[in-house]
Parts: structure tokens; sequence; C-alpha cells
């Protein structure tokens, strides 16, 4: 395949991802907001750390409202982190490919984009912004589905999983890090805002139910992490995203160095304690993660010979 | 009165189009216009769009397509279909002996200078064989029709001719949106067409190449006007679909970079224009090409198709001498009638063209897509004036027809359903034989008695139906 072609794929499904991850994000930050009369702007202001584009936005605006969060991550065309340049970029990079993806996948993504390219503020008050991310996620989800349901399983396919895996381990990273209306995830003992704080994360990554079954108990931090780090049968943990990228990669080049390197990642999440993991503190362990996983991107892109 | 393909006959219906009326004439009012809607609904779900340079807005707009099909006798389409051929194999000799003896300027059938001085000749050109003597491997041949029996070449396209993914496409809409109608006509099928060209094309490898030939696909990328053509064709015969940037020159041959190295390109399916194939032979400042293409094409490394050149055979004035052509190459009769033009280079064809320039269409010799012309009947005073001097300040460039009444296909426009004049294209393609599948392009050109149907200009499209036998 083109090198070229991987590339165009590889950032497809990136973008697909990120796109629901702001919508999970924001939809998580709506619900809160609206059920903390105290702080609201707080929790809006989070969604920037995890979307990015938090420099932007503040030489933009004075104050992280709603308002101005909900506009400026959405539908703002001008803002590279929102959810309509994410599925702009998306659309645009099928585009480049649409002789090599099925058409259904095609036609799936052109329509999204058409979409939401005729969005606007008025229809999105009037539509409500719990139902547009719920529909960027049913979007996200019919791509995957598509993807899953019809792809023939060779090189296009694998880079496609690639791009997913690698978005959604950043995305889950942030997540995991990200202070949230004045509690700051990490710290040891019992804050009084922590099991609200954990079980707004595990909604935003539709693992609140999946917790429960697993631990049988309100969601406490050590358990949070461990869900959202360690289990490699939560899809969206860093584990699973992992092992994800490894088979598509064991797939791809057994032999190449971003091979190695996310094989060795693997191994350190698989069979660190979490206590060794989070050693340096948590802080640290995000932003640590999130450095090695950029890594990985930009060798994946040495190694197929991909040109960004 | 132009000639209605539907319509003109002693007897009312014409033979073609008979079944079809009956059922037009059996369907509830609105069944058409909401047809026609889901059409265009599909069609941009499906991104089957072109691009227009130049325009502020979106820029990727649909072609119109008309629901109501353009059908073609199982006889017209014999003669047409063997007329087409006939000139294909000419201009290919044509092309092989320019580039080679020039025995047609010997001959003194073509001035020497009309073609030597031309900007489209290239002498690079000159003493390379290609495989198997194909110059043009895919050629657009647009037809007119102005009476029963009276079809004529407008011009030939042997560059690169595009369009030929609304012919499978507009056929596959019609079969989604009117499955009886194919129940109740044999329509002779057009969707062998990439079969057929991806069999051509690997029948074409270079000298070079040993083995399975690699042929892919080249664009200019997504942001040209006919992009959705080239990945739709790439697709379709199953090839990569290369831009200029995947690939490069080493070792007297061509590569492409893959996620597993580099990987040999034999032939090159080009959507490009000569001047942006290689800025080491040509435009320098091209980015869309490849660097030291045009070396390794000489030295029989790698195919191009169409090849390099071929501009010289499909301008507007070189169409004059293409039915010399056939007569010199083929010893034969064209089979299809040229539109009498006037060359304004000629000092008598100037004089009298200058007198007549409100009845003539005046078209320049390189222009393309319905840009640079003068349609004198339905321009203005002050138009023609103003063309008038654009005439006068380089005449060699120009030539000039009759104003043809293109023939008439019942169209669904606003008011119902309306007479609107259509040309035809369809896809020559040669290789190991010179073939062409039944059917075409037909473009229709949607305001009331306007004769310009390209899509640039605000044409539409319909299915062209070529019937698999005469109706009795």
């Amino acid at each position: 395949m083109l090198s070229r072609t991987a590339e165009h794929l590889y950032w497809m499904s990136r973008y697909m991802e990120r796109a629901e991850n702001i919508a999970r994000f924001l939809d998580v930050a709506n619900r809160t907001a609206m059920s903390s009369p105290g702080n609201p702007d707080a929790f809006w202001r989070s969604v920037l750390s995890i979307a990015g584009g938090e420099k932007a936005f503040n030489m933009r605006y004075s104050q992280a409202s709603a308002v101005n969060v909900v506009s400026y991550t959405v539908l703002d065309a001008t803002n590279p982190s929102s959810i309509y340049a994410a599925l702009r970029s998306t659309r645009e990079n099928a585009h480049a490919v649409r002789s090599v993806i099925p058409n259904e996948l095609w036609e799936a993504t052109n329509a999204t984009w058409l979409e939401v390219k005729s969005m606007d503020g008025p229809r999105l008050r009037e539509q409500g912004l719990i139902a547009f991310c719920e529909w960027v996620r049913e979007r996200s989800h019919l791509f995957r589905g598509i993807v899953d349901g019809v792809m023939l399983r060779d090189e296009p396919y694998h880079f496609l999983r690639l791009g997913t895996a690698l978005e959604r381990a950043d995305n889950t990273a942030r997540l995991i890090g990200v202070p949230l209306g004045g509690f700051s995830p990490g710290g040891a003992g019992s804050d009084p805002f922590g099991h609200t704080h954990w079980a707004v994360v595990l909604r935003s990554v539709s693992a609140l139910k999946a917790y429960r079954t697993v631990y049988r108990d309100e969601p406490r931090q050590a358990n949070a992490l461990e869900m959202l780090i360690q289990k490699a049968s939560m899809p969206r943990s860093l584990s699973s995203c992992l092992d994800k990228t490894m088979e598509s990669l064991m797939a791809l080049g057994p032999d190449l160095e971003c091979t190695r390197m996310v094989g060795a990642l693997q191994a350190k999440l698989h069979w660190s304690k979490m206590d060794e993991l989070l050693s340096e503190g948590l802080k640290e362990f995000v932003a640590g993660f999130i450095t090695v996983n950029n890594h990985i991107s930009t060798q994946l892109h040495e190694d197929f010979l991909m040109s960004a | 009165m132009a000639f209605d393909e539907m319509k003109s006959s002693a007897g009312g219906v014409r033979a073609p189009y008979r079944a079809y009326e009956n059922w037009l004439l059996s369907l509830p009012p609105d069944v058409l216009r909401r047809k026609h809607e889901e059409a265009d609904m599909l069609f941009r779900r499906l991104g089957i769009t072109f691009t227009v340079y130049g325009d502020q807005e979106g820029t990727e707009r649909l072609i119109p397509f008309d629901t109501v099909p353009r059908i073609i006798s199982a006889s017209e389409w014999k003669h047409l279909s063997a007329g087409c051929c006939q000139r294909v194999r000419a201009l290919n000799a044509f092309l092989k002996d320019l580039y080679h003896d020039q025995e047609i300027l010997k001959a003194g059938i073509i001035p020497k200078q009309h073609v030597l001085g031309n900007a489209m000749f290239r002498p690079e050109m000159m003493g390379i064989d290609v495989a198997r003597d194909v110059y043009t491997h895919i050629a657009g041949i647009d037809l007119v029709r102005t009476g029963e029996n009276e079809f004529y070449v407008l011009e030939d396209n042997l560059r690169s001719p595009s369009g030929v993914s609304y012919m499978l496409e507009n056929r596959a809409m019609m079969m989604r949106l009117f499955p009886d109608l194919f129940a109740r006509h044999q329509v002779a099928p057009v969707d062998d067409y990439p079969d057929i060209l991806i069999k051509n094309l690997r029948s074409v490898a270079p000298i070079k190449c040993k083995g399975d030939p690699n042929v892919v696909m080249m664009t200019p990328g997504y942001y040209n006007s006919a992009y959705f053509e080239h990945a739709f064709l790439a697709e379709q015969m199953g090839i990569e679909l290369v831009e200029g940037r995947d690939m490069f020159v080493q070792d007297g041959l061509v590569w492409m970079r893959t996620t597993r190295g580099p990987k040999r390109v034999d032939v090159i399916y080009r959507r490009i224009d000569d001047e942006f194939m290689d800025p080491d032979a040509f435009n320098p400042d091209s980015a869309l090409g490849v660097r030291g293409l045009l070396d390794v094409y000489r030295g029989g490394g790698v195919t191009l198709a169409n090849a390099i050149g071929t501009g010289v055979a499909d301008d507007k004035a070189t169409y004059t001498y293409v039915p010399d052509m056939v007569k010199f190459y083929l010893g034969e009769e064209p089979i299809l009638n040229n539109v009498p033009t006037w060359r304004l280079e000629k000092e008598d064809d100037r004089k009298y063209v200058l007198e007549h320039l409100s009845e003539l269409v005046v078209k320049e010799v390189q222009g393309a897509g319905g840009y640079g012309m003068l349609v004198g009947p339905t321009s203005t005073k002050a138009k023609i004036e103003e063309f008038r001097k654009v005439i006068l300040a380089n005449p060699s460039n120009y030539i000039a027809q009759p104003t043809l009444a293109l023939s008439t296909v019942p169209t669904l426009v606003d008011q119902g359903i309306a007479p609107r004049h259509v040309d035809l294209r369809p896809y020559v393609l040669a290789g190991e034989t010179v073939t062409l599948v039944p059917g075409g392009l037909t473009r229709v050109a949607l305001t009331e008695g306007s004769l310009v149907v390209n899509s640039s200009q605000g044409g539409g499209t319909k299915d062209t139906w070529v019937l698999e036998n005469d109706p009795c």
C-alpha cells in the first residue's frame, strides 16, 4: 500500500476518535455543570485541557463560560481542536483514500461532515448539546462498525485501527489527569469530592456501569485508576489501547522499531503494580505516557515512510 | 427546428423511444420529480461531485443529472461505434507517423508548419517507440446529431478525457431509480468499461517490464476537479491511486513509496497534462509531477497513458485533417463526418468568418470546457465586436463552424418535460484492440435554446442507452 494512503487512513480514524472524545467529555461537563450550581465554569475549563486549544481560547475569550467553551469546541471552524474541525479532517482524509475504503465508510464519513457543516449556533441550541454529543458518538460508532463489519483484515484495516487506538490512549491519559471542578486527582486520602469526580470521569468513557460490575463499590480513586490504566478488558483503558496497537503492528511489521516501543510500554503497563506506575505521582505518569505515545506515533510515520 | 430524438418522426414517436414513452405516459404525475430529488440526494451522499475552480462557495458541486434517458438504437450505435474506432485507429497512426517518419507531412496532406509549430507538438517524442504503437489509449470522441441520419464529430479528446465515471454512475443510478424500465428495455451494459481499460493498460507494459505489470492511476490530487473520477476508476480497476509525490525515479525506473518499501511502477494512467508530468523536462514549477520521469519514459522504463504529445492531434485545427488521416493511413472512407470548419489562419476563411460572426460558432484552437468561445446567434452585438478584436489579434488561434442545430431529447426542467439540446461522448479504448463500450456520456444544455453543454457552464448529464436490438 502507498505510504501516503497509510497516512490518510491513520489520521482519518484518529480524527474520528478525537471528535468522539471531545463530544464525550463535553457531554459529561454539561451534565455535571447542570448539577453543580456552585462553580460551573471550572468544569468547562477542563474540557479545554482535554480537547486542546486552551491557549488560543484564552486569547479570544476572557471567561470559560458554557457558551464560550461550547461555541469554541463544537462548531468553531478556526479552532483545530473543535468537533467541527475534527470531522472536517476525518472527511478530508477519507476523501483522499476513497478508492481504498469501503463505499459505506466514505458515505458515512461524508454524510457526517455534511450534517455538521450545515449546523449552526441556533440549530445547535434547538437540538441541545446532549443530543448533539449523542449524535457524534453514534457517528463514531457507525464508523467503527463499518470498519469492523466489512473491511478486509489487511493493511488499510490495521492503519485505521492504529489511528483509533493511539488517539484513544492519548485521550484517556488526558482524562485521567485532568482536574475537575476543584478536585485534583492523584492526591492521597479521601477527598470528599473524590467519588463524584471519578463517577464523572468513568461516565465520560461509558465505564461507570462496568466499574460497578467489576468492583461492586462506589467509585474510588485507586480502583478507577486501575480500571482506566490497567484493565485490559475495558476497551478505553490504556492497556487495551496498547493491546490493539500491538495486534495491528504485529500484522504490519513485527520487526519494526515502533512495534518494539509499543511492546515495551505494553509490558510495563501489564506487569507493573499500580503503585510502581504511579510512584512519581499521577500527573507525572500521565505526562510520561502522553510523551511516549507521541514518540510511538512519530516512529510509526518513520517506519512506514509516511511524511509527517 | 432542431431534430428531436424522441418526437421527430412522421409516425409520431421514434422507434427507440416508443416503449419509454408508453411508460412515461403511464407514470403518475410527480414521480419523475421525486426520483430526480432522490437522485440528487444520493449523488450528494456518495460525494459524486466536481470542483469548480475560482468559486468561493464550497467549490464542490453536483453535475445536474436528468432522469430521462437518451436512447440510441442498435443500428445507430453500430454506425457510431465503427466510426469512432476508425477515427482512433487513424489518430494513433498519425501520432506514430508524426513522431517518426512524418510521411503525412512529406505527402503535403498536412502543412508542416501547422504541426511542427504547434505548442502541443513534443519534439522530445521524436523517434521514441511506444508499446503497441498506441498513443491515445483513452479517447473521448464528441458527437452531435442534427437529423435522422446526420451525425458529426465535433472534436476529439486525446489527452485525458474525463466524464466516464458519470457514464457508469448515471447507469447505476437509473437502475436504482427505475428498475422496471430495465425490465422493459434491453439496454446494453456499460459496466465492463473498467475491466477493458485495465486489460488494455496491462497490455501496453514497457519493454523493460518483465512479468506482471504494476499499473497505477495518477491524479493531481484530491483538490482536482475530476478527483472523484480518478478515485472511482482506480477503485474499479483495483489499482493504486498515486500522486506525483508518491513516486520517484531511480536506476532508470519509476518507483512508488509503499509501507513495505519502494515498489516498481510500469504503467501510469495519468490524468495530468504533459506540462506538469516532469519538472525537469517541462514546467519547472510543477509540484504535481515526477522528476526524471520523461527520461525513464523515453528509455522504455515506463508507459504513460495517454502518451506524451497527443495534444497535437486533438486541437481544433488538426481536427480538420482527421478525415484525410483516415484515407491516408487506413485507405478507408471516413464513416463519420467532421463539422465543416473554417480555419482563421487561411485568408479566405478568415474573410468569410469575420463577415458572418453572428451566424457562426468560433472556438479557440486549444480551448476546452466551453471557455473562450463565441456562439454568434445567441451573442449580443457588443460581445461579437469584442470577440472580433480578440480574433484579429491572433487569427490562427481560432476556427469557426456553422451553428449546428443540435438534436434535442426530452428533459425534466422546472416547467415539466421539455426538449433540450444534447451531445454525446463515447469513450474509445485502445490497447490490444480498439473498442468501446456501448454508451457514453450524454451532456445536456439545461437552459432553453442553449447549445453549450459543458458542465463548467451549467450543463447536465443523462444516462445513455444503447438498445441491444432494434425495435420492430
